[in-house]
């Protein structure tokens, strides 16, 4: 990735240009130290003279009022908020009018910004102050005094807080009063300028010690650049919060998010004080102090799949190479490109009107559809279908063209998602709420409707990545996340009635992804990359999760490495230096996957005595507990020495009836509540209290007893031999009251069980379905 | 005798003998004066546009020198500064060679972990191969 930078042969206006501000996505204002606010047009390559201020203003910075205010959408910004240096800021429309002009500050007003909603505007000058004004321009309170200049301030995603620099501090203050202020030393120099995303919520940081820092929104580092030769006037999210721009004197910089830098270009433009993005994120413009105004777009970005390899060559072009035969494809659009996404066979391209939909088998005939709204911000991918969002909505797409669903809720911003706080499979969408980061919402794909009940995930924690799993049944569909302590957790997103378990999987995980093609996870925590080959595991059999488990030392990846794909058996990870690192995993579970998933238990069984790895085996055995086939459970828990798992398989396969058995695989799985109820509803009172006895579940047994009036003796004796056991005394108040006038007679409770145990032997032979075989299929 | 009463008038024949006030000698005298002055007059008229023209050069050549000295200083200037802006220059090539040089790094380590992925896969055909 790169920039291409365009720069007029004579500057147009006289003197430094001190701001920069796009309207649409090829219109740009800039205001100069000559007064004059000059418009560029870059569809004609016009420019022109909005108008020109009276002398004594000199302008400092701009910022449009922003486009969408309260889900009223308009096609484009109507006035912005200029700052001068004679310590008041002006509102001025599009046509050059200056509305109001405000005294606001005692020196020059060094910054000005609208928050997201463009309810509120905070302005900062050399007096130290922060102040923060209505739309209207009237003073609603004046948030902090500093003791020296604040040069830049920046609102916090939620529009709830404010970030501003002070010195070499670095200062987060929420609007409200008595709330905590998170304040840091954040540069060895004065602090020049800082922006803050609302979608990756990271902040940016540069000053006169000639560096350029990313911290997360608690104030830790996540990277520092080298020193440069001089100091870092400007630095500037792309609104995807993808990448950034840095601008410094002769330099326009592309950094990833993660810090490292893409591409440097040394233009002759003097200092850059001030770099835009455009609203789609394809271009920057930069205020630079030789009163030029350079233009960049960001090209060359890459796509990867499999064998093909897509490079953005231009802005309209594409070159789609497919490496096994070297064949080179050109694909041209009619508009600018905006985002594109390569993955399951498809490659999405959105441009600035359409969408263009190939398929990676033909190159020559995509299918182009129009686009509401033009500025795609994200575009995810399944199998299926894919997403697409826009200032408007999210929209699911069939690879046809067709538009499946629409998914909303409550207080949905589409701006500020991202590929981490959104996730597609063939039959769910997740969202992650960004009102509460707790509260994960599930949509089913195909109607966009709330999946199940209606009612959202909600963690203990705040959320801070999700991931669907893509294959299997949509019954078993699984969400892993990670939350804001680090824990990985997995849980299913179909829920019927009772509440999921939420279970955790791992700790100190930085990233994950799921596979595309089988139900693979891998993760990086900590020091270790982490694959778990059967996730499911530990909704099966929670002691065999660490054995299949792939786990693989990391520490070479450096700090903070993120997994890019996960496709086939190769996983793709980014270090935090921008470099790409490749990793093979073994192709055998992906295959026992493809086997159980059609029940050719068999094959699978022959694998895994191929492969001779107790991994293997262990996931095996997982599997087909989970699948419910105990004969292949048995093999493979044989083969990874769980004698007493082993046992207890041999021990279900020679239970009475039907109900029995499943009620025992399910407690082998550890679902003892869904045990007891499938054993009640088949009406096997005495199994049930019989399982929370070997439980010691000693109140839900007698519980149980009462209420079906029958076995109270039972429940009692067995209670009695456990006391004796254990040399304790009763001190249970329930059994104590039961005990009494009851007697326990041990030959009787025998004959009981003896004829409860007949009893269902006959039932099940009365029943001829049960088969030889211990197979139940669900 | 007429000449001598004449003398006391004041009045004088010429060979002429036209009646004159003056004494034709002096008449005479004061012809040649006068062509005399005339002709010295113009010489130093002429020698003042020599002059003027000479000055007039030297100007000019003042000027020129003076462009030149402004030249050389300028040159001389303009050297001293060239080693500084060569310096910039170099400066920007440094960093955008520095540039490039992480990008050879990263896709270093990129084609190194895609040699140890090669290395694995043909170890795995062969083991595969093997086995069977």
């Amino acid at each position: 990735m790169r920039l291409k930078t365009s720069l007029l042969k004579e500057p147009k206006h006289k003197e430094l240009v001190s701001c920069v501000g796009w309207t649409t996505a090829d219109e740009l204002y800039s205001c100069s130290d000559d007064h004059h606010i000059m418009k560029w047009n870059l569809l004609t390559s016009e420019t022109t003279q909005v108008v020109k201020l009276p002398d004594d203003i000199y302008p400092i910075d701009l910022h449009w009022f922003p486009k969408t205010i309260g889900g009223k959408k308009q096609s484009q910004a109507e006035s912005f908020v200029l700052t001068s240096s004679d310590g008041k800021f002006h509102l001025i429309t599009k046509t050059g009018r200056v509305e109001k002009s405000i005294e606001a500050h005692c020196g020059a007003v060094l910054a000005g910004r609208w928050n997201y909603e463009g309810t509120a505007l905070v302005t900062v000058g050399e007096d130290g102050q922060i102040k923060i004004w209505s739309k209207s321009g009237m003073l609603r309170s004046t948030l902090a005094q500093q003791g020296t200049p604040v040069y830049s301030v920046a609102w916090g995603p939620d529009s709830e807080k404010v970030l501003y620099s002070s010195g070499k501090q670095l200062i987060i203050k929420p609007l409200q009063p008595n709330a905590k202020v998170l304040q840091w030393k954040a540069h060895d120099g004065v602090i020049l300028k800082l922006d803050w995303n609302s979608v990756n919520d990271l902040i940016l940081s540069a000053g006169e010690d000639c560096k350029y820092k990313v911290w997360d929104s608690y104030g830790r580092l996540l990277y520092s650049s080298q020193p440069h030769d001089y100091p870092i006037t400007s630095v500037a999210w792309a609104p995807d919060g993808e990448l950034f721009a840095v601008g410094s004197f002769h330099t326009l910089r592309l950094c990833d998010k993660t810090g490292w830098s893409y591409a440097l270009e040394k233009p002759n433009t003097g200092s850059i004080f001030n770099i835009a993005w455009s609203i789609d994120g394809t271009q920057i413009a930069g205020a630079c102090g030789n009163g030029h105004v350079i233009f960049a777009h960001v090209v060359e970005q890459r796509w990867e799949w499999k064998n093909f390899e897509i490079t953005l060559t231009k802005r309209r072009t594409m070159e789609v190479r497919n490496v096994i035969n070297d064949a080179v494809d050109l694909l041209e659009f009619r508009d600018r490109v905006i985002k594109a996404s390569l993955n399951y066979g498809h490659l999405v391209v959105s441009t600035s009107l359409q969408c263009y939909v190939f398929s990676t088998k033909n190159w020559n005939t995509p299918l182009i559809f129009d686009l509401k709204e033009g500025t795609v911000s994200l575009i995810l991918q399944a199998e299926r279908h894919f997403l697409l969002t826009d200032g408007g909505g999210i929209y699911l797409y069939s690879y046809e063209g067709r538009l499946i669903s629409s998914p909303k809720f409550p207080g949905m911003r589409t701006d500020i998602l991202n590929a981490q706080t959104v996730s597609l499979s063939n039959d769910t969408l997740a969202i992650k709420d960004k009102t509460d980061e707790k509260v994960i919402y599930l949509f089913e794909a195909m109607s966009g409707k709330p999946l199940g009940d209606g009612k959202p995930l909600t963690h203990k924690t705040e959320i801070t990545e999700i991931a669907l799993d893509q294959k299997g049944l949509t019954n078993e569909r699984k969400i892993a996340f990670i939350d804001k302590n680090r824990d990985l957790y997995i849980t299913s997103v179909k829920r019927f009635g009772k509440e999921q378990k939420v279970i955790k999987i791992g700790t100190m995980a930085h990233t994950l992804a799921w596979n595309d093609t089988s139900n693979i996870l891998c993760g990086l925590q900590d020091t270790r990359f982490s694959v778990w080959y059967y996730p499911n595991t530990v909704y099966v059999d929670k002691d065999l999760l660490p054995k299949t488990l792939y786990e693989k030392d990391a520490s070479e990846f450096s700090k903070n490495p993120q997994i890019v794909c996960f496709v086939g058996n190769q996983v793709t990870i980014r270090r935090a230096d921008g470099s790409l690192i490749l990793l093979n995993i073994s192709p055998y579970p992906a295959i026992l996957h493809e086997y159980v998933s059609s029940s050719k238990w068999e094959d699978a069984v022959r694998l895994c005595r191929f492969v001779k790895d107790q991994t293997m085996w262990a996931c095996l055995a997982a599997m087909a507990v989970a699948n419910k086939d105990m004969t292949t459970a048995e093999i493979a828990y044989a083969s990874i020495g769980d004698i007493d798992k082993v046992q207890y398989i041999n021990s279900i396969k020679e239970l009475p009836s039907k109900e029995s058995r499943m009620a025992h695989i399910l407690l082998f799985s550890g679902n003892v509540q869904d045990a007891e109820m499938l054993l009640l509803q088949a009406g096997l009172t005495y199994q049930a209290i019989q399982i929370n006895i070997n439980l010691y579940n000693w109140d839900r047994a007698l519980e149980l007893a009462v209420k079906h009036k029958t076995h109270v003796d039972t429940v009692l004796g067995y209670r009695q031999k456990f006391l004796e056991d254990f040399g304790k005394k009763e001190t249970n108040k329930r059994f104590l009251q039961y005990a009494e006038g009851l007697e326990v007679d041990w030959d009787k409770i025998k004959a009981k069980i003896e004829m409860e145990i007949a009893k269902e032997r006959e039932r099940a032979a009365a029943t001829p379905a049960v088969r030889a075989s211990v197979t139940v299929q669900h | 005798m007429a000449k001598a009463v004449l003398g006391d008038v004041r009045l004088h024949f010429d060979e002429l003998n036209k009646l004159r006030i003056l004494d034709p000698e002096v008449a005479q005298q004061t012809i040649e004066l006068k062509e005399e002055c005339k002709a010295f007059v113009d010489k130093i008229a002429e020698f003042q546009k020599i002059v003027g023209n000479l000055i007039e050069l030297v100007d000019q050549l003042a000027k020129a020198a003076e462009n030149e000295k402004m030249k050389a200083i300028g040159a001389r200037n303009l050297l001293k500064s060239i080693a500084k802006q060569r310096e910039a220059q170099q400066q920007q090539l440094q960093a955008l060679i520095t540039e490039k040089k992480m990008q050879l790094e990263r896709y270093r380590v990129e084609y190194e972990t895609l040699c140890k992925i090669e290395a694995d896969q043909n170890e795995f055909i062969d083991q595969f191969i093997f086995q069977k």
